[in-house]
């Protein structure tokens, strides 16, 4: 764990001391470096569920797919900011890459973390690099309301979190995940017992996001420039499903009843937003859209609690972030271009860029849970065990999967296919850099089709 | 109206063909002419702005920036609660998650009762 903890804090330096020319160059090799170190963390050697280096930070798992997913991420994040941060004064650049690595150094304490305080705390201090990213480098105006209401509701929801850790501390005395999945199931009856199960998971289902709860999220993505984007579609959403899965292994046995209404508002959630899709006419703001889809199939195999249930829900999470990110880093591809999000503005991109019509077909193939895919075999998994629950789901889970086939072929025919506007003039050609990128975001998802045993998790 | 010549050879649009206009008033004359001369101005921004060699980026269509922005970000300030959009949004936001409770709940309770009572045969083989 501090082979890459390490050396993610020694980014700070190389970010400030290195000389102008070098600099983006010199932070997208070092933190490829970190990214090809932390893909040590998926051999699996311990007998024991947890790979713990000290006592506060483990790996196992559940999180090291995550912890991979993050490192990965770090290097593509800097390779799409750097064409629209280069023009800023060299300081400014300094601090966007900065703000970049302090979240990825949050996001590893976070997902490497044992004790569920540190968690919560690192939760939470993922929320300020974000926040300054989207109000800072956004393009609109709109930004402002953006980070307002992706702070508020992410703060709301992890109060009573921080309240019910609190308790949970008070009663049982640690907060240790190695500790705590051993203990005795506690005896929960009284409705303040039914209050501090709805804290606890709250603040998970906010930023998963749950669908009720789901508004900060069309904003912050569309209004976020590339790499806030990308980092929140790809890791901060899979945070909010860390983190219920990590708390439902102690909030027997009253789940059984209480989940019913969040499973229920996740299933009709893959619908209506679902259905959202189909009428955006803001290419960024479909591909949010799609993200709030697909996590409320992930939180609803979470909340029914099955080892096909995490299982699924784990390999959706790595596939849908990988896929996720792609597909907004082709959309900011556009924006740079024609600066417009409008879909219908930037039509018929196959005849003028062939190469990236290939990426734009394959991420959206990928996002439409295409076979032997993992975006599939997650999404499979979550509904069949979602209809051992109760054959009903099937319905609703059925439609989803009908619709998010239909948006994402809306996106691929309106972006890549149709006559091309006729006054777009300046459109250059696509720079190595942005090739690069979709091909370090679209292999790992077709390398991961033949050993999907490193995503599975722990119950198998 | 009077001062408008065709172009050498071209052959005068059917708008301004004084024949057209035989029985229509000298009102509605004018106004004809000034949206005509409103519709050449904004053509010919748009030509010049096409035709300019040295133009980079996208010609602003006015229009699509206002009809995104009413589609995008203009939306809560013009709902209003009627009966229509109160019995929509009841129906497909509120009614389903009841009808959804509802249903899997006797589901899943009849399961239950089955298993307590010892007689539910599993249909699938299913490691769930």
């Amino acid at each position: 764990m501090l082979k890459v903890l390490i050396p993610t804090i020694m980014l700070f330096p190389t970010i400030w001391l290195s000389s102008p020319k070098w600099l983006w160059t010199a932070t997208t090799a070092h933190s490829l470096l970190i990214a090809l170190v932390s893909l040590a963390w998926l051999k699996w050697t311990s007998e024991t569920g947890w790979a713990a280096s000290n006592m506060y930070l483990a790996t196992d798992p559940l999180s090291t797919p995550l912890l991979v997913l993050t490192c990965w991420l770090l290097p593509l994040m800097i390779l799409a900011s750097q064409n629209h941060i280069t023009p800023e004064p060299i300081s400014r650049q300094r601090l966007n890459i900065t703000l970049l690595a302090s979240l990825q150094t949050f996001l590893i304490m976070a997902f490497g973390a044992t004790e569920m305080i540190m968690f919560y705390i690192m939760f939470e201090a993922t929320l300020i690099p974000t926040l300054i990213i989207i109000t800072r480098w956004g393009n609109q105006t709109e930004r402002l309301n953006a980070g307002t209401y992706f702070l508020f509701y992410t703060l709301a929801g992890s109060l009573p979190l921080l309240v019910a850790l609190l308790l949970l501390q008070q009663s049982t005395g640690t907060l240790s995940m190695l500790i705590l999945q051993y203990s005795q199931p506690l005896t929960l009856q009284s409705w303040g017992h039914k209050i501090w199960w709805a804290g606890c998971l709250i603040a998970f289902l906010v930023k998963m996001p749950l669908y009720g709860v789901h508004l900060w999220l069309p904003k912050a993505h569309v209004e976020a420039p590339v790499a806030g984007s990308m980092v929140l579609a790809a890791v901060l959403l899979k945070l909010g499903g860390y983190g219920m899965m990590r708390m439902m292994v102690m909030l027997d046995p009253l789940s059984k009843e209480l989940a019913y209404p969040f499973i229920i508002l996740a299933l009709w959630g893959i619908i209506m937003t679902g259905s959202i899709c189909l009428r955006q006419t803001d290419l960024k703001s479909l591909i949010a859209y799609s993200s709030v889809s697909h996590m409320g199939l992930v939180a609803g195999g979470i909340l029914v609690q099955t080892p096909w249930g995490f299982t699924g829900a784990i390999i959706l999470m790595i596939a849908h972030g990988l896929v996720s990110s792609a597909l907004f880093c082709l959309a900011n591809t556009a924006y740079e271009r024609t600066h417009s999000r409008t879909m219908i503005l930037a039509r018929g991109l196959q005849m003028i860029f062939p190469l990236t019509a290939v990426w734009w077909f394959v991420a959206n193939l990928a996002n439409l849970a295409l076979p032997p895919l993992p975006n599939l075999m997650g999404e499979l998994m979550i509904i069949t065990t979602m209809f051992n629950w109760s054959p009903w789901t099937i319905t609703l889970t059925g439609t989803g999967t009908l619709i998010t086939a239909g948006y994402s072929l809306y996106l691929f025919l309106m972006s890549q296919r149709g006559p091309a506007p006729s006054h777009i003039m300046g459109l250059s050609p696509f720079h190595t850099r942005e090739h690069l990128l979709m091909v370090m975001h679209l292999v790992p998802v077709l390398l991961l089709i033949t050993k999907p045993e490193l995503m599975w998790g722990w119950c198998h | 109206m009077a001062d408008y010549k065709e172009a050498y050879l071209a052959t005068r649009p059917k708008t301004l063909d004084p024949a057209e206009y035989f029985n229509l008033s000298p009102d509605y004359r004018r106004t004809e002419e000034e949206r005509a001369a409103l519709r050449s101005r904004l053509k010919r921004h748009y030509l010049v702005q096409l035709n300019n060699p040295h133009r980079k980026e996208l010609i602003e269509d006015p229009a699509l920036t206002r009809w995104t922005y009413a589609r995008t970000s203009n939306i809560y300030p013009n709902f209003r609660p009627t009966p229509k959009t109160s019995l929509l949004g009841g129906l497909f936001g509120v009614v389903p998650l009841f009808v959804l409770y509802f249903v899997f709940k006797t589901d899943r309770d009849k399961r239950e009762d089955k298993i307590k009572a010892g007689n539910y045969e599993r249909p699938y083989k299913l490691s769930s």
